[in-house]
């Protein structure tokens, strides 16, 4: 499939759930949609077999619950929109999980040691950042992304081990009861930071003009360059975006925790990437794109919660997403093969 | 395998962005950083060649330094006995790297085959049965990896990262939610105590023994064979091993297949050694693995990975993990170090590579653009 022109209105209209305004179509009709199909197929299978999981308090905890990958999601697929999507050369970030396991055991130490809330949160956040910064610079001078994030996981892991002393930090307080607990509208502080998230980054990389550039530098850094643009600064950008985004998503987790909770950066990591990568599946170009990301987290966040709730065992919910990702590649590989023709 | 799904070669005109699998090293440089080719003698040593080897020496120098333990002889062969499992893991993913792909469930077909064989010997099979499911449950995972990359032509991160999944999960449903199987002394069979370390071949401990047969066997398979030079052809430049009669796909399968074997033989290594199965072990050696393959490479003037620079690799880590604790490195730090480590070597292997120049990486970085 040609993945040269950037996806731009199309896919935040697709993203957003709106009708797909008339235009050509590339693959074929019912296929760009088959995405959308398993969702409300899925969806719909829970609300038949579980009263609960329709019921609005649920669905505004899954909400809650996938604000966290769908924020580190997003920070990644900036990565690999700008980086480009080939796995092995292209961009990635193995770190994101790691990271938010730092900002969590940073805000909460700082926290216990009697720092204002917002001083832990921003210092939390200049921590990530730093470590993004260390990706940036390590991927600018030509190592490749998945051998730089591999290192910096290390290192992040190791950090937030050094910082929590692998003791759970109980992290409690104002602003971060504010991010766990349901407010006056009925939505968590969480729900407000990402839908604050989702809109700019929907909006940055599917409306404006860097975003456009952003998809031409990671789908071809020549022609880019060639056209004006420095995609060195670019894919700088995009590991600082992902690791503060990752910082964020982090502190949310502490806070809906109650607690940071070591390790954990291990445990998100997968689930982060498979929501980037699942994006692919929302999108008619079949590239990466923010709102699907944001689809994705949603919908494997409702599938871990559906599975709980029908009662099926919690050892069925990894294997379940594993064989959700092939799937979901397999569909991209065969409309992509169909497409090309 | 070169067909990600987003860059499928419907544009082989365009400048599109490298495809996986090409001279691995060189990418950013290829587009566009590289300077003007030169003329030079194609023979003379890279200066990034030298950063693993000082690396490995430098390691060696300031632990001898830091304590008086690391350079004595019995540390060293305990080194060596630790580094076997690693070694076997690693020699394991530079078949899978040469082949232009990357194994990620390699923590997977260690984790099967030591959960088959410990919970066979707990049952109270024989020795031989446990370790032949043992290395028949690695098979396995080699072959859906196989089947998901070339049969279904997705991409080899992504599919073996599922295949991490579910095999994390499978591990779980096998376990009964992740409890530990733990072998009573009296009941283990000989032969199968014989291979967590009672045993010597040849006055060599079993692991190291077969780390060593492993290599010597893969480097022979890769450096001397056609087998070896078809299978880097296929992960190097797959259409054009294509064209020239190759089978590419069949030699992909036979990279991941053999590779899952062999990390089949350090999961029942593993299961022998420690006397049972945790869930996950397994999985801590893959990133090491992918670190000490990517050392390597950088001993390598292209940048291809190999045995002997994995073995080097290994030993870096191995070497690293043993100083820092001999000094008495809080557990806590010895991530940051080895991350450190790893990020340093590797970085000094591309900007090496970039500004010192092979000339032989020049030209290929040249003639690609």
């Amino acid at each position: 499939m040609s993945a040269i022109a950037p996806e731009r209105q199309a896919t935040g209209a697709d993203a957003l759930g709106a009708p797909a305004p008339s235009r050509p179509a590339r693959a074929a009709g019912w296929a760009s949609y088959a995405g959308y199909g398993v969702v409300v197929l899925v969806l719909a299978l829970f609300a038949v077999v579980s009263p609960v999981f329709t019921d609005p308090s649920n669905l505004a905890s899954i909400i809650n619950q996938a604000a966290v990958t769908a924020i580190a999601g997003m920070g990644l697929a900036v990565v690999i929109i700008v980086g480009g999507d080939d796995v092995v050369e292209g961009g990635i970030d193995l770190s994101v999980g790691a990271t938010a396991a730092v900002a969590g055991s940073v805000t909460a130490v700082l926290t216990t040691a009697g720092l204002a809330p917002v001083l832990a949160i921003l210092a939390a956040l200049g921590t990530t950042l730093a470590l993004g910064a260390v990706n940036g610079a390590a991927v600018g001078l030509g190592l490749r992304p998945l051998l730089a994030t591999l290192a910096t996981m290390g290192i992040a892991t190791s950090l937030d081990l050094v910082i929590s002393q692998n003791m759970k930090i109980a992290l409690d307080g104002q602003p971060f009861t504010w991010l766990r607990d349901a407010g006056g509208l009925g939505v968590s502080g969480a729900v407000v930071v990402l839908v604050v998230v989702a809109g700019v980054l929907i909006w940055a990389f599917h409306r404006t003009r860097l975003g456009v550039n952003a998809y031409a530098v990671g789908q071809n850094p020549t022609a880019a360059r060639v056209a004006g643009l420095n995609p060195g600064r670019y894919r700088f950008a995009s590991y600082l975006v992902s690791s503060g985004l990752a910082g964020v998503a982090g502190i949310l987790l502490a806070s809906r925790l109650s607690a940071a909770v070591p390790g954990i950066g291990t445990q998100i990591l997968l689930d982060i990437i498979l929501v980037a990568y699942m994006s692919t599946v929302f999108s008619r170009r079949l590239v990466i794109t923010i709102g699907g990301t944001l689809l994705a987290a949603l919908f494997v966040t409702a599938l871990s919660n559906g599975m709980t709730l029908s009662g099926i065992a919690s050892q069925w919910v990894g294997a379940v997403k594993g064989a959700l990702i092939l799937a979901v590649l397999t569909v991209v590989v065969l409309r992509s093969k169909a497409g090309s023709r | 395998m070169s067909n990600s799904p987003v860059q499928a070669p419907v544009n082989p005109g365009a400048p599109a962005a490298p495809e996986p699998g090409r001279d691995r090293t060189s990418r950013r440089s290829s587009d566009g950083r590289a300077g003007v080719p030169r003329s030079g003698t194609v023979r003379s040593l890279d200066a990034r060649q030298l950063v693993a080897p000082l690396a490995l020496a430098a390691i060696l120098f300031v632990f001898t330094l830091l304590s008086d333990q690391f350079l004595r002889a019995d540390n060293l062969a305990a080194v060596l006995n630790q580094s076997a499992l690693l070694a076997l893991a690693a020699v394991a993913m530079t078949l899978v790297v040469r082949a232009g792909g990357i194994d990620l469930s390699l923590g997977v077909a260690i984790d099967l085959s030591a959960l088959a064989a410990a919970a066979l010997i707990a049952d109270g099979y024989y020795a031989w049965v446990a370790i032949a499911a043992g290395l028949g449950f690695g098979a396995l995972v080699g072959l859906v990896n196989a089947l998901l990359i070339v049969g279904l032509r997705i991409p080899p991160f992504l599919a073996t990262l599922s295949v991490w999944f579910v095999g994390t999960s499978v591990q779980q449903l096998l376990t009964g939610g992740g409890a530990p199987i733990y072998l009573s002394g009296p009941r283990v069979p000989e032969e199968f105590a014989f291979l967590g370390g009672s045993g010597l071949v040849a006055g060599i401990p079993v692991a190291i023994a077969a780390a060593l047969a492993v290599a010597l066997l893969g480097w022979a398979l890769l450096e001397a064979t056609r087998f070896g030079r078809a299978l880097t052809a296929a992960g190097e430049q797959p259409r054009a091993a294509a064209i020239a009669g190759r089978r590419v796909p069949a030699l992909t399968v036979s990279a991941y297949v053999t590779a899952s074997l062999l990390a089949a033989i350090a999961g029942v290594l593993l299961a022998a050694r420690t006397n049972g199965f945790v869930p996950a072990s397994g999985q801590l050696y893959v990133l090491d693995a992918i670190g000490a393959v990517f050392i390597g490479a950088t001993l390598s003037r292209i940048g291809r990975p190999s045995v002997p620079g994995t073995l080097v690799g290994v030993l870096i880590f191995a070497l690293l993990a043993n100083g820092m604790n001999l000094i008495g490195l809080s557990f806590f730090w010895q991530g940051l170090g080895r991350g450190v480590a790893l990020l340093l070597i590797l970085l000094a292997g591309v900007v090496l590579a970039r500004d010192g120049g092979g000339p032989l990486r020049r030209l290929l970085a040249s003639a690609r653009r």
